[in-house]
């Protein structure tokens, strides 16, 4: 036993699980090493996972990413018993697609992510954990606080872009003997995962942020409403508020103070429209997920018909970076009315798919083609979706628009709560707008009549279309009906639900013409309206042929290959295995 | 409280605090439409059709949840919100199954409320239906014999076995006048002292004098004949429609205060200009009853004369020879008609050429059956080229025919077979081939090429104001019901004229349709055992041909009331309250702008006097408030997400299972027929079987 004084942390997220991390940490558990093996969360870099982290004795950092058992084990043998790390194999921050990835990113609501073991509260402690709660009931000013998350320029990040901290002073303002707060981490965007990563990787900075966000407005009870599909989180959470309790940083007379503060967690059941504010109340009164009209704001009547402060799992996460650092420090990153940093889950054609988070004020293509790499293949980005089903495409042209509310409001898409999912030439806009518009269709209420049939109508259209079977009206019925349904609508969910469509509309109507006119599928997705072909470009390497699910494709080796068309069912796997780009859409 | 200005529609209003928009809106006389506002529940929002503007505001919002605030600018009938209104009760319409009036009714040029009436017929209060029958058809009996009954095509009582024979019903409630001697005078609104011309006693002149004396306008009824029915009169021999059916009916309309002037004829006896002058309106009801030609040579031959013309001279007991070989052109029911009278006038052999094939012929097929049946030949497939004076008779050359491709009325147009003429020797041959119109008295009202007078579909008006026209003369020959319906409107349409307000007519409401037969889910028509049709009781056909007796004799009272009890109720029991209805009505909403997936027919009648019928639901929430706010009692509520969201019975149990003794008192906040009542007064009769247009009469 050469090295001793090791500190070895294996990923143990939910993604890093994912990709095989609970073997790895079991190899080493059996593995009798002098060494503290204690778990992190998620660094973000979900391309490149599971990750594990060899601290030295002399404190040097290794972070090893992508490791399976096979590496596993030379790691053992020459890093963690030989001393030697593993050069080839280390993380680079600072050259190559490490310093690509890093340089332009700015970690303020993921500073522990990845960091530290979320499963304990001292290391959350020894990075300045709990120190902004302690300033704050220190100078036990709760008004002051809502200046300073005023003056910080915070808007909420569950997507709406409210400032949080006119937020808390509507609430403070309030005078009534209960008040709530409410965390909102029902996060159900298809491809985003922000709120899951920070809650499993540093639970404590949202229950330091919770706490303050219950000083502020005079609140003494709170509640997590997290979907019960995040198991991880909520045993981290619920650790953290055992944790919390049993050192004074919750419960009665916090940190000897006169204020005290009960949180509880309500686990939701899965339905979309429960992140949405009324309704999520609705459901934690026990009653039935449905939004109701605002006004009454929460503010003024929330929780049980008391004066309720929600915030999102990022701004909460904020608060305490911007207690400990000021509001100015914070109002310094972003652009003029978007300040701090925005967390994305970059997702779909991309090279380093993964959270990332950024100052406000940059470019969608840095965080696109910079920090996630591009598309990773030979093919252009053609759109990047951002907001999720309330949000739209923004084409390739725009890629030089600013992570900004309203620079993004003005695109059509929406900021949202951190989806970004990047679309090549493979995607067909019709039938990204159809999925989306699927989802949001499948989880409405179904309390508003627009909403619950009219986003049906407009979904039977996009499925229409999509068959070739579309007509020149049905674009003008789309228009009519999006305008009709975003109009009439109680709430964000339905308010939002044509959006996908519409910013397709806007900026890819030659695809949806293509579609209905000339009945083709210039994506090759749809697949009535597309053929493939192999062209003269092919080496007959036959991998396109073993790949192919319907055995349609036929060839020599080293000659070209065929597809035949009677047999071929269009599902695009030729095309996605073909190394040189021979198969062809027509 | 403090009051609180702003503006609506563009002028200043006033609101008390706390009002909403909806509360404001009324009170200020404008009507704003909502499904799930009720005054004792709280405001939901859920219906989105009381959506107003309010400008400042991104989107429109609910009026029946939105405060009204000082300064507030409110549209609530501006375009915008017009277009999402109806856009939202079109959305509704396309996710509603069920049918507001049953099809028979909806196909029922008259509109007769036919569930209603065989429902009093079912239960034995035939006086009441014969008087609802009246409310649409002033020529029961007429009707009750002759009419092509559209309604019973579309019975869905055929999905089980036959459709139900309601034209004899109609019929026979109309026989039960006579049999009781009942005073079927209806009532009248006082004299209005207007007077109105009425040319022509067919179908449509009756019907329109019937009403307008109702209306209490004073009618002379003009008619060229010496006798009233126009075309049911001279059109039909009496074996299928007695004479003193006729008259009764007419009578009915003399004792309404109708002045009949017979034997005169409007250009010559009177004139188009001299009626306008004397009367405060016009209605033309003058038939099509010129006959056409055959276009064949000869055919000005002595023996040879037109269908209408024969039936005209039976009908007017002039005494007329009949040679012994007949031959009728035609396939209609004229055709028919000439040849099945030939045969009673002693004719021995009575051809029927037609040019189509059998299954083509215009005829009523029960017609068709009854005429083989009595000895009439047809010989189809052949038209007639050329007639000829022969040493017996007349020499009448015809052409094989065959079918080509189907023309613009999707029929197989014949084409001559080159090569196939034959020649028979004939006595007499009755050209039963269609009629004409004659507009040529009225001058300057505008016709159209081929005569028929220009009027309004709706309202019966032309293009001069006072002059109002209906029948076969708007639309050429076509089928008596039609003309009675038309007369009906045009009464309307003259008494809206009269009092100077718009002429409109009798609107028609919205109409919401299960579809064709083929459409109608199975669950709807599986429920009922087959019962046969009541065939309705007919001479003997050897007693037939030597006379005009009536050939159908009619049902008896039980027969009448077995075959009404076979009746599906179809139609919903909420179609005059229908708030969905009424609103698809006013802003001119469709079913049709949006196809797709509908709701699953699914109808609960466990429950003792509660039906629940799920694919009616427009999901607005009242009831479940109602469980929820008044019952206290969570006996509904809503399940499932987005298209698929329900409102259901607790834990999705039947109702019978539902343990609550307020439970039926939720129906009355269905605004639709989705939650009714089996007690409910009025829904002991059949759909449709109150409040029909009576009440405007």
């Amino acid at each position: 036993m050469k090295n001793k004084g090791l500190k070895i942390a294996v990923g143990m997220s939910t993604c890093n699980m994912a990709a095989g991390s609970r073997k790895l940490l079991e190899r080493l558990e059996k593995e009798s090493l002098d060494a503290e093996l204690s778990t992190m969360g998620c660094l973000g870099m979900c391309h490149a996972e599971p990750q594990i982290r060899v601290t030295d004795a002399d404190g040097r950092e290794s972070l090893y990413c992508a490791v399976n058992p096979a590496k596993l084990e030379r790691i053992i043998k020459e890093h963690l018993r030989g001393g030697s790390p593993v050069e080839a194999w280390l993380f680079n921050a600072n050259e190559g697609d490490g310093a690509a990835l890093l340089t332009k990113q700015q970690r303020i609501v993921l500073r522990n992510c990845g960091r530290i073991n979320p499963e304990s509260i001292d290391e959350y402690l020894a990075n300045d954990g709990y120190k902004a709660l302690e300033m704050v009931l220190k100078q036990n000013n709760p008004s002051e606080v809502c200046e300073t998350v005023l003056r910080s320029g915070l808007r909420g990040r569950g997507g709406a872009g409210f400032p949080t901290g006119l937020k808390w002073k509507f609430a403070l303002k309030e005078r009534r003997d209960k008040k709530y707060v409410i965390c909102n981490a029902d996060e159900g965007d298809p491809g985003a995962f922000m709120d899951r990563s920070t809650l499993e990787s540093d639970p404590h900075a949202v229950l330091e942020g919770m706490t303050i966000q219950a000083f502020s407005t005079g609140a003494n009870e709170g509640y997590i409403y997290c979907r019960a599909e995040y198991p991880l989180a909520v045993a981290h959470l619920k650790r953290a508020i055992a944790q919390s309790e049993e050192r004074g940083f919750l419960g009665d007379n916090i940190l000897g103070s006169t204020f005290s503060f009960h949180l509880h967690i309500k686990e939701g059941a899965g339905a979309f429209v429960c992140g949405e504010e009324t309704a999520l109340m609705a459901s934690i009164e026990g009653e039935r997920g449905m939004p109701r009209l605002r006004p009454p704001f929460p503010a003024q009547s929330g929780l049980f018909g008391k004066p309720t402060t929600i915030n999102n799992v990022e701004t909460l996460a904020s608060v305490p970076w911007i207690i400990r650092h000021g509001a100015e420090k914070y109002a310094a990153i972003g652009t003029e009315k978007s300040k701090g940093t925005k967390v994305f889950a970059l997702a779909g054609k991309i090279k380093r798919g993964g959270l990332v988070e950024v100052p406000m004020g940059i470019t969608i293509r840095e965080v696109v083609e910079e920090i996630g790499g591009g598309t990773g293949t030979h093919r252009k980005v053609k759109a990047v979706q951002m907001g999720g089903p309330s949000g739209g495409c923004i084409p390739a042209d725009l890629l030089d628009t600013r992570i900004d509310y309203d620079e993004i409001n003005r695109t059509g898409a929406i900021m949202g709560s951190g989806g970004m999912i990047v679309l090549d030439e493979t995607t067909c806009m019709v039938d990204v707008a159809r999925y989306f518009l699927g989802f949001t269709q499948l989880e409405s209420c179904g309390k508003c009549t627009f909403c619950r049939i009219g986003t049906r109508r407009m979904l039977e259209i996009l499925t229409r279309i999509c068959a070739g079977d579309g007509v020149p009206e049905d674009i003008d019925e789309l228009e009519e009906l999006a305008v009709q349904i975003k109009n009439t609508s109680l709430c964000g969910l339905g308010q939002t639900a044509p959006n996908p469509v519409l910013t397709t509309l806007k900026y890819f109507r030659k695809e949806y013409e293509e579609h209905i006119n000339d009945k083709k599928c210039r994506a090759g997705k749809c697949v009535n309206l597309c053929s493939y072909e192999i062209s003269e470009a092919c080496t007959g390497c036959t991998v396109c042929a073993h790949k192919c699910p319907v055995g349609a494709i036929s060839g020599e080796r080293k000659g070209q290959h065929k597809i035949d068309q009677e047999k071929c069912v269009r599902c695009g796997v030729c095309r996605d295995v073909c190394k040189f780009d021979a198969v062809k859409v027509i | 409280m403090s009051t609180i200005n702003f503006i609506l529609n563009g002028k200043p209003a006033t609101a008390e605090t706390g009002n909403t928009i909806l509360d404001a809106a009324r009170a200020a006389g404008y009507s704003i439409p909502t499904f799930c506002h009720r005054e004792d529940l709280k405001p939901f929002a859920s219906c989105f059709v009381c959506a107003v503007e309010v400008e400042g505001r991104r989107t429109l919002v609910p009026s029946c949840s939105t405060e009204v605030l000082e300064g507030m600018v409110v549209n609530t009938e501006n375009e915008r919100v017009k277009r999402a209104r109806k856009t939202c009760l079109d959305l509704l319409l396309s996710d509603h199954v069920g049918d507001c009036q049953g099809p028979c009714m909806t196909s029922c040029p008259a509109g007769i409320d036919i569930p209603g009436f065989i429902n009093h017929i079912a239960e034995g209060r035939d006086r009441e239906a014969l008087e609802l029958i009246k409310n649409n058809m002033p020529l029961a009996g007429c009707l009750g014999r002759v009419c092509t009954r559209p309604c019973e095509d579309a019975c869905r009582r055929q999905l089980v076995e036959d459709p139900i024979a309601i034209c004899q019903l109609k019929r026979f409630a109309a026989d039960q006048a006579e049999e009781n001697s009942w005073d079927m005078v209806p009532e009248q609104l006082p004299s209005t002292g207007k007077k109105v011309a009425v040319v022509g006693a067919g179908p449509a002149g009756l019907s329109a004098a019937y009403y307008l004396q109702m209306f209490g306008v004073d009618c002379t009824v003009f008619d060229a004949h010496e006798a009233p029915g126009g075309m049911i009169r001279y059109g039909i021999p009496s074996y299928r429609l007695p004479r003193n059916v006729i008259d009764q009916e007419v009578e009915i309309i003399e004792k309404l205060g109708a002045r009949f002037e017979y034997n005169t004829v409007l250009g010559k006896d009177i004139t188009f200009p001299q009626l306008q002058r004397k009367y405060d309106a016009v209605f033309l009801g003058i038939g099509a009853q010129k006959a056409s030609g055959m276009r064949t040579p000869g055919e000005e031959l002595e023996g040879v004369r037109s269908g209408i013309e024969f039936l005209g001279a039976v009908s007017r007991n002039e005494s007329l020879p009949i040679g012994n070989r007949v031959v009728v052109v035609g396939g209609g029911n004229t055709a028919i008609d000439a040849a099945r009278t030939a045969l009673r006038l002693g004719a021995e052999r009575v051809t029927i050429l037609y040019r189509r094939a059998r299954e083509q012929m215009p005829a009523w097929n029960e017609e068709i059956e009854d005429a083989l049946k009595e000895g009439v030949m047809l010989e189809t497939l052949a038209a007639p080229i050329r007639i000829e004076k022969s040493k017996n008779g007349l020499a009448l050359t015809c052409i094989r025919m065959e079918l080509g491709k189907p023309d613009a009325s999707g029929r197989r147009s014949p084409l001559p077979i080159e090569g196939s003429e034959y020649t028979i020797e004939v006595d007499e041959i009755i050209a039963a081939i269609g009629q004409n119109i004659d507009s040529s008295m009225l001058l300057d009202l505008e016709v159209t090429s081929w005569g028929s007078i220009v009027a309004d579909e709706q309202t019966g008006q032309t293009k001069m104001k006072n002059v109002f026209a209906g029948g076969d003369c708007v639309t050429g020959a076509d089928i008596a019901v039609n003309a009675v319906a038309a007369g009906r409107r045009a009464a309307f349409s003259i008494k809206q004229f009269l009092q100077g307000e718009p002429v409109v007519g009798d609107p028609k409401m919205y109409n919401h349709s299960m579809g064709k037969l083929d459409e109608v889910p199975p669950a709807v028509f599986e429920q009922f055992n087959p019962q046969e049709r009541t065939a309705m009781p007919r001479l003997a056909p050897k007693q037939r041909a030597g006379g005009f007796d009536e050939v159908e004799v009619g049902f008896t009272p039980e027969q009448a009331r077995s075959e009404a009890a076979r009746c599906m109720e179809c139609g919903c029991r909420d179609a005059h309250e229908c708030a969905l209805r009424d609103f698809a009505t006013r802003f001119g909403a469709s079913a049709e702008r949006f196809t797709g997936d509908k709701r699953t027919y699914r109808r609960d009648d466990s429950h003792a006097v509660l039906v629940y019928e799920e694919h009616k639901c427009i999901q607005c929430g009242c009831c479940v408030r109602a469980c929820d706010e008044l019952l206290k009692s969570p006996c509904l509520g809503f399940a499932g997400r987005g298209f698929e969201a329900r409102v259901k019975p607790a834990l999705d149990r039947r109702l019978a299972l539902i343990n609550d003794e307020e439970l039926p008192k939720v129906a009355e906040y269905c605004p639709v027929g989705a939650l009714t009542l089996k007690t409910d007064a009025v829904a002991t009769l059949k759909p449709g079987a109150f409040l029909t247009s009576k009440g405007e009469l």
